[in-house]
């Protein structure tokens, strides 16, 4: 077994790395992240036909370790046709809560098995930030193009810094240090903005920017720098569609764009898409359509905060872009090992 | 948030702990209940938004978690529930206050077809809790204000809630703290009401507390405290005390304290550093005969 294997299985069991196994880990994802575009292609799963689909990954790499150049273009082609991911699914803010993002490949079956698009959001606010966010990166390593992370708002040093439960601290606390928080940061400059499923439907975490009316124009960004507080890279990681605004609205913070239903309908129409998929906000069902099926919120984050209750939600596609929500409660108590926020009785004034 | 309480303690203080699911405490002719659900399903927020005629609400709204406090026999009832709190919101409808970043957006070109939007988004509210008799008292609670519901009044005084009886000598029989909405105004700091409640031997007493933290902008902690001495029991008087604080970082940081959010994560430790700008004591004798 790899090191690299020996992590993630390591990591499944939601313990941590050692810090040094973390820079060696970042320093390989970041080679990795680097080579992505801004509008990270996605391609959406082929399904085979045949028993072929109990093939197991490990067993097919094997294969391939195994066999001659010309045996390997063969296999190439083998692969094209039958590596079997039945589903490719969709997936919102996880925020830390790694037990419940167990739950979430319960669901969507196991990476690398299944191909996974995760739209940002994964630190903050649970009590597992250090252990959801390196399972992730660790299998972004491990299995490059079978798992796509793009940004979040919350993959950044300021906001990490000042949230309660927050990526800072939880480094802190784990670790004695903030180098693993650095580590981690510097990796997050690397992440993609976006992804576009067979051309088709295009992914981010927030939602659009008055400045950007094509793809292109997210191609050329310099995504690689802590989020800004305003321009195009911010509004795509930042902005919500709102109903009660037609154009463009400003929030009353003074920051912050919204984006009614004709933006959507235009920016569709120019790059040629059926619709967008993002994350970001809230949605007691775990998903929610917006502007006649133009735009739709996937929710990750099952029970957030450990108090809200809500379900979650994936979005699974199949080759020819077949959708399909697979919802899902948070993980049961018991399996969590961390013990409930219980507060004693207090005697407050 | 249940906690174990000693059944000897409750046994002395002639209470009983509520059954059947229900959360809470029958002592001295006092009924205290809580209930802590999840936030609201869309279907319920939209019908929400039509109530209150608007069409932005905090992020997590725990429409059906609630705080009770009955006088059994008068039917007098105090309680707590965030569909009255955000009604305040939207009635006192304060002017928006503008995030740092403002600042550079304000040089942003503006893409045409542009509305600024000007609702009050950190739900401050002056909500002090709700209070009706239920001339019909087996009546449901969950009904709220409606025929037969007459409100009280509570009463100017300059009595102030005696800290000292509160000291933690007594056992605490029921505790709870229940959220009624939450919003992290966008990744731009924290607005948040709750209410904790503690029933002694001797007396309850509750904290309602809106705390907004603007990050890098301002501070604001609105508390109302409620004590009931149970001594007559059929006349029991409530003591309400309301204490609202407020401070820009730029006038914390004048005084030399920490100007990052990160020192201000929790307002019980941080609130004497706030000025107060609103206090008041108020009295509520609880009729008897109704």
């Amino acid at each position: 077994m790899s090191d690299l294997d020996r992590q993630i299985e390591q990591l499944k069991k939601c313990e941590p790395l050692k810090e040094s196994e973390v820079k060696a880990l970042c320093l390989k994802a970041m080679e990795i992240l680097v080579e992505e575009s801004n509008v990270q292609r996605v391609d959406a799963p082929v399904t085979g036909e045949c028993a072929s689909r109990t093939w197991h990954y490990e067993a097919i790499c094997l294969y391939v370790l195994e066999t001659s150049f010309t045996q390997r273009a063969q296999y190439n082609m083998f692969w094209c046709i039958f590596i079997v991911v039945e589903e490719d699914p969709i997936c919102g803010d996880i925020h830390g809560q790694f037990y419940d993002m167990k739950e979430l490949f319960k669901v969507g079956g196991d990476c690398p098995k299944t191909n996974y698009l995760f739209l940002g959001d994964f630190v903050d606010r649970g009590f597992y930030s250090v252990e959801t966010f390196l399972l992730l990166l660790a299998l972004k390593v491990r299995y490059p193009d079978r798992i796509t992370l793009i940004r979040g708002n919350h993959e950044s040093r300021q906001i990490t810094q000042v949230k309660v439960y927050g990526f800072y601290d939880e480094c802190l606390r784990k670790y004695g240090s903030v180098n693993v928080w650095r580590y981690c940061t510097d990796i997050f400059d690397y992440l993609s903005l976006s992804a576009l499923i067979e051309n088709k439907i295009f992914s981010v975490h927030g939602g659009l920017s008055p400045t950007i009316s094509t793809l292109d124009q997210i191609r050329i960004i310099d995504r690689k720098q802590e989020v800004p507080h305003d321009g195009a890279m911010c509004d795509l990681l930042w902005s919500d569609p709102e109903d009660i605004v037609d154009g463009w609205g400003l929030s009353p913070r003074g920051a912050g764009y919204l984006f009614g239903g004709c933006v959507v309908t235009s920016f569709n129409h120019a790059n040629n898409i059926d619709y967008i998929c993002r994350a970001h906000q809230l949605v007691m069902e775990g998903y929610k359509w917006m502007f006649n099926s133009q735009i739709v919120t996937v929710w990750s984050a099952p029970n957030y905060c450990y108090r809200c209750g809500n379900v979650a939600a994936i979005l699974e596609l199949d080759e020819n872009l077949n959708k399909q929500f697979r919802v899902f409660e948070a993980a049961p108590q018991e399996s969590r090992g961390a013990p409930a926020k219980k507060p004693a009785p207090d005697y407050f004034l | 948030m249940a906690v174990e309480v000693d059944d000897n303690d409750l046994k002395a203080a002639g209470a009983e702990l509520l059954t059947e699911g229900r959360r809470g405490i029958r002592i001295h002719g006092w009924e205290v209940h809580s209930r802590n659900c999840s936030i609201l399903t869309s279907s319920t927020l939209e019908l929400w938004e039509e109530k209150l005629q608007t069409s932005h609400l905090p992020e997590m709204i725990f429409g059906d978690s609630c705080l009770v406090l009955k006088h059994i026999k008068s039917g007098t009832k105090i309680h707590f529930n965030a569909f009255d709190a955000l009604l305040g919101w939207k009635q006192e409808a304060l002017p928006p206050v503008e995030v740092p970043a403002a600042e550079k957006w304000k040089f942003r070109s503006k893409p045409s077809q542009q509305v600024i939007l000007d609702y009050d988004y950190t739900f401050t509210t002056p909500y002090r809790g709700s209070e009706t008799i239920e001339i019909n008292a087996t009546k449901h609670e969950r009904e709220g204000v409606s025929e037969g519901t007459y409100n009280l009044q509570w009463e100017d005084c300059k009595e102030k809630i005696d800290v000292a009886t509160l000291a933690p000598k007594e056992p605490i029989l029921f505790y709870d703290e229940v959220i009624l909405y939450e919003d992290e105004l966008a990744d731009n700091g924290v607005s948040l009401l709750t209410v904790k409640v503690r029933v002694m031997p001797s007396s309850w007493f509750l904290l309602l507390r809106f705390w907004l933290r603007v990050d890098g902008v301002l501070m604001r902690i609105r508390d109302t405290r409620m004590h009931c001495i149970f001594g007559d029991n059929a006349n029991p008087t409530i003591l309400r005390e309301s204490c609202w604080r407020e401070s820009t970082f730029q006038s914390l940081s004048a005084k030399g304290y920490p100007s990052d959010s990160a020192a201000y994560s929790d307002p019980s430790t941080i609130s004497e550093r706030l000025p107060i700008v609103m206090h008041k004591s108020e009295v509520l004798k609880v009729p008897g005969n109704f």
